[in-house]
């Protein structure tokens, strides 16, 4: 079991990558990813992060399921 | 396409767009896009690169050199298409284009072009202020400026 996570913008630069795979423990939470990717790249550690699960926006409380493509990114500033 | 039916449509529906580019962004023809025959006005939002930012924080004005905006494409249509369907059911107005560009933008280029039609011009400039406010909250586009001695991805009020 692993879920895709991408990264944009800031947590790109930070990641030093675009995307990655994360392997999945059954139950995990998105909140709980999250809380791995901060251990694996320190660098997000100071950040306010927002998530996203299958392009939809997440409150990080969704369990992450096989083959899910998450997003970690700040806030969007388009316009 | 019947074109008898064509001529006697009163209100073709599918005039709506949301689209994202690379290219420069043809303001006349988005304004221009969106317009159907029971409409008497058309709102344009013109967004461009600003070359003087002032710090929210220190208050300091930095100057800009340029803009790279990134998207997360697949999910910034889908919230395109969200607002879309959403303004369309708050406000009365009959179509709406959304164009916004990414990759590099020197000052003064257009990043985001919102154009809404509607029969009177009041809900035209309301719905118009709604889609860039929810736009620019909810669509996942990032903004980088660069400056002469650096660079900075803007973070914008929380979705």
């Amino acid at each position: 079991m692993a879920a895709r996570v991408l990264f944009f913008g800031l947590t790109a630069d930070i990641a030093q990558k675009r995307e990655m795979e994360i392997p999945l423990e059954a139950g995990l939470s998105a909140n709980g990813l999250l809380e791995e990717l901060r251990q694996q790249i320190p660098g997000l550690g100071g950040t306010k992060l927002h998530l996203s699960i299958n392009q939809k926006f997440a409150t990080g409380e969704e369990i992450v399921r096989d083959g899910d493509e998450l997003a970690v990114f700040t806030a969007v500033s388009g316009g | 396409m019947n074109w008898l039916y064509l001529l006697l449509s009163p209100v073709d529906e599918s005039m709506d767009f949301f689209e994202l580019t690379t290219d420069p962004i043809d303001i006349t023809n988005v304004t221009r896009r969106v317009v159907p025959p029971e409409c008497g006005a058309t709102v344009t939002l013109d967004g461009y690169a600003r070359r003087f930012t002032k710090d929210k924080a220190t208050g300091e004005i930095r100057e800009t050199l340029y803009l790279e905006y990134e998207a997360y494409e697949a999910m910034a249509l889908k919230e395109m298409e969200t607002l879309v369907e959403r303004v369309k059911g708050e406000f009365e107005i009959s179509n709406v284009g959304i164009v916004h560009r990414t990759g590099k933008l020197d000052i003064g280029e257009t990043s985001v072009v919102i154009s809404v039609a509607a029969p009177h011009r009041k809900a035209a400039f309301a719905a118009c202020e709604w889609l860039i406010r929810e736009l620019k909250r909810t669509v996942p586009i990032w903004k980088k400026e660069v400056y002469a001695d650096g660079e900075h991805w803007v973070e914008g009020e929380s979705a």
